[in-house]
């Protein structure tokens, strides 16, 4: 490459060389670069500067005021944050269970090989998932409404009391984690039946010669060999499930409902910030959630993978 | 080879160009090149003004190139963004009643004073006019509709009940909360509990509070406390509702509210002028059985807008101008005619468009009352920490309404809570 080899010592024709191989490869550096400028633009900078504002006090139009750690010391003491960092983790158990639960169900069904028009039932469980969270809070509402609520005419016609479903905190939660299932449920079957897929059916066939049932063949074989995607769809569900907004904010308003059930992490850092003006408490909101999914993240990840040894 | 490197170059950077430049080179704005005209933009939400009233501007106005931009979604989160960026700003915006969150950047804005206001100073409602001024007496925001409030009442489940069902009865009657809740209480027993007298807890603090001549703090900036007579006379007056069993606990804007009302499950409720669209569109099935009359415990204000000039425009005095124009005395009684907006010149209030009946209100001409009303809206100072101390009271009421909280420890907690809100 170099037109002249011996001209040039080494070692410094060595640290020449990553420049000059980038110059070399210029024109695909060129090619590439639109990813990471609009990266930098729009993911990096973002970032570094809620970091930034974290450490000021700013109401979005006016100067900006260095404000130390005060924005964090208001967090920790702050008993609305932490009863939406509580809320936050309830519905997260309200739905992961159930939807990893029926998830794997659905996914093991479709996978029997007695069930006929597959595609058909897999694209009808994803479609969920393609359907606008806005249109999909707005049934819901209509569904757990207190006074004309769907649920609520079905448990007056067979002579049930009714439910406050929007005015109780438990009934809020409910209300949100049935969302979150209905729209996830389906996903997360469409991973598992693809996980599913890539176990040899040689293990099910020498399980069967060697008398296996079929439950235990579900315990001692798909249930292990299904692991990493279980690990998978955790994680995925438990960032998702931290970063829940657009459900509670619909269904129960920015106020996160009666008595703030359904205020979650990110409903509050909106409404701090957007609402109330508090841009750099905002940031500091948001990077308390930073550092809690990241803990609860390592720790779900030492959970599900703790099982295996 | 060396010429296809190069077309292959000037592609790339063709590319990122347009890339990083957003492609804003087709948008610059051919402000200059035009032939002399003054170019103005006005961004205003659906319904606040009339778009026939601006059609007639452009007319009115020959020099100005007016662009009148329709915001939709959420319109102060999309101004607050722009003001922030200091990029794209509008020449003239229109603001809803949550202008005193911009008082601390009154810099930002023209001083409507230096414009000239002051010579029509007087054609306006004093109160109203003030809620535009900020501390410092710069003029920010120049009166737009208004919103004075009213007793809005069903005749007939008012007459069932053994109440009065005429509104100049009713307003005599009920002149007080403490008459209106002893109403409550008959339409309750009336209807064995199946009617109740008012929506929620938070329309009821709401309108108390709205009827006084302070909110939370005093011009100074200073906070009052939450031992103000008029604070603890509204948050005493939502719980006694409660407590009595007077509250439908339906929220504003929702279907609930919509469907109580339609089905007669809500007998009254105190609501400002433009409620009256809400609740026609809302009750189609109660046509002819509402009244409106002066409300219990007195006049109150909720709502109302205003228009602003940003610092960054080129054309003040046109703008003024326009929004002069756009807000005359003649064209905000023109607006109440096509978009229900109340006017806040009260020079108008005698017109007889403002008289006429309507069949939805049994026949009754109710701009009259709302124009009494609007006279005697008490003047009161907000200061810019106004919504956020608001919020949280109102918040914590629902918590007394909904899940029955006992509202001495809610009340000792909402205290602790709006002194942390104002030590940061």
């Amino acid at each position: 490459m170099n037109p002249d080899p011996g001209a040039a010592r080494p070692d410094l024709n060595q640290e020449k060389s990553l420049l000059s191989r980038i110059w070399q490869h210029r024109a695909l550096y060129i090619a590439i670069s639109p990813f990471y400028l609009l990266f930098a633009v729009f993911g990096l900078f973002p970032i570094g500067f809620s970091l930034y504002l974290a450490f000021h006090k700013w109401d979005g139009i006016g100067v900006m005021t260095y404000n130390g750690l005060n924005n964090f010391k208001y967090l920790l003491s702050d008993v609305e944050f932490w009863q939406a960092v509580g809320n936050t983790f309830m519905i997260w158990i309200y739905s992961t269970i159930p939807m990893l639960f029926f998830a794997l169900i659905i996914a093991f069904l479709l996978h029997a090989p007695f069930v006929k028009f597959k595609t058909l039932f897999r694209v009808g469980y994803f479609l969920p998932n393609v359907t606008s969270i806005v249109a999909v809070a707005i049934i819901f509402g209509a569904l757990f409404a207190n006074n004309y609520g769907f649920l609520n005419y079905l448990l007056q016609s067979v002579g049930l009391p009714v439910v406050e479903w929007l005015n109780a905190p438990w009934g809020i939660k409910v209300a949100i984690s049935s969302m979150v299932v209905w729209r996830w449920t389906g996903y997360n079957a469409v991973i598992y039946l693809a996980g599913l897929q890539s176990i040899p059916n040689t293990l099910y066939e020498a399980a069967k010669i060697d008398g296996a049932s079929a439950i235990q063949s579900f315990f001692r074989i798909t249930i292990p060999m299904l692991r990493p995607v279980i690990l998978f769809t955790v994680i995925t569900s438990t960032i998702g499930g931290m970063q829940l907004f657009t459900e509670p904010q619909i269904l129960v308003g920015n106020d996160g409902g009666a008595g703030a059930a359904g205020m979650t992490i990110v409903l509050y850092l909106y409404r701090e910030s957007f609402i109330n003006n508090y841009f750099g408490y905002g940031a500091a909101v948001g990077w308390g959630m930073f550092l809690i999914i990241a803990l609860f993240s390592i720790v779900n990840w030492k959970l599900v993978q703790g099982k295996s040894s | 080879m060396i010429r296809r490197k190069r077309t292959c170059w000037v592609a790339v950077i063709l590319v990122c160009v347009l890339l990083v430049s957003g492609c804003s080179i087709w948008s610059e704005p051919s402000d200059s090149a035009n032939n002399k005209k003054v170019a103005l933009t006005l961004w205003y939400w659906n319904r606040s003004i009339d778009d026939k009233l601006i059609a007639k501007a452009k007319e009115k106005f020959p020099n100005i190139e007016l662009t009148a931009q329709k915001i939709g979604g959420d319109f102060k989160a999309k101004l607050k963004t722009t003001l922030a960026a200091r990029s794209g700003e509008p020449d003239i915006v229109a603001l809803n009643d949550w202008i005193m969150e911009l008082f601390p950047s009154e810099d930002r804005f023209y001083n409507l004073y230096d414009l000239g206001a002051g010579e029509i100073e007087d054609q306006y409602l004093e109160w109203k006019w003030k809620q535009g001024v900020t501390p410092s007496g710069q003029m920010i925001g120049f009166p737009m509709d208004t919103g004075p409030t009213a007793l809005f009442y069903r005749a007939d489940l008012f007459k069932e009940a053994g109440l009065p069902s005429e509104p100049e009865e009713v307003a005599r009657q009920l002149d007080s909360w403490d008459a209106y809740a002893a109403a409550g209480e008959k339409i309750k027993d009336a209807f064995g509990g199946k009617v109740f007298l008012t929506d929620n807890i938070g329309s009821v603090y709401n309108q108390v509070l709205s009827q006084g001549t302070e909110r939370y703090f005093r011009p100074d900036g200073s906070f009052i406390g939450m031992d103000s007579p008029l604070v603890r006379k509204s948050w005493d007056t939502a719980v006694a509702f409660k407590q009595k069993g007077l509250l439908a606990n339906a929220d504003g804007w929702t279907p609930t509210w919509n469907a109580a009302m339609n089905n007669g499950e809500i007998a009254s409720f105190v609501g400002a002028v433009w409620m009256k669209q809400v609740l026609q569109e809302a009750a189609p099935d109660t046509t002819g059985q509402w009244r409106v009359t002066r409300a219990p415990g007195g006049d109150g204000n909720n709502g109302g807008s205003f228009l602003s000039i940003l610092k960054s425009s080129k054309h003040p005095q046109e703008a003024f101008e326009l929004i002069r124009w756009l807000q005359s005395p003649e064209n905000q009684l023109e607006q109440y005619q096509t978009l229900n907006l109340f006017p806040s010149a009260p020079g108008v209030f005698d017109q007889p468009a403002m008289k006429e009946e309507e069949p939805f209100f049994g026949g009754q001409a109710t701009g009259p009352v709302f124009a009494a009303s609007a006279q005697q809206v008490p003047d009161a100072f907000f200061g810019e920490r106004y919504p956020s101390v608001h919020n949280i009271i109102t918040r914590r009421l629902n918590d007394i309404a909904k899940q029955n909280s006992d509202p001495q420890q809610v009340w000792t907690d909402t205290v602790q809570r709006v002194e942390r809100e104002l030590q940061r």
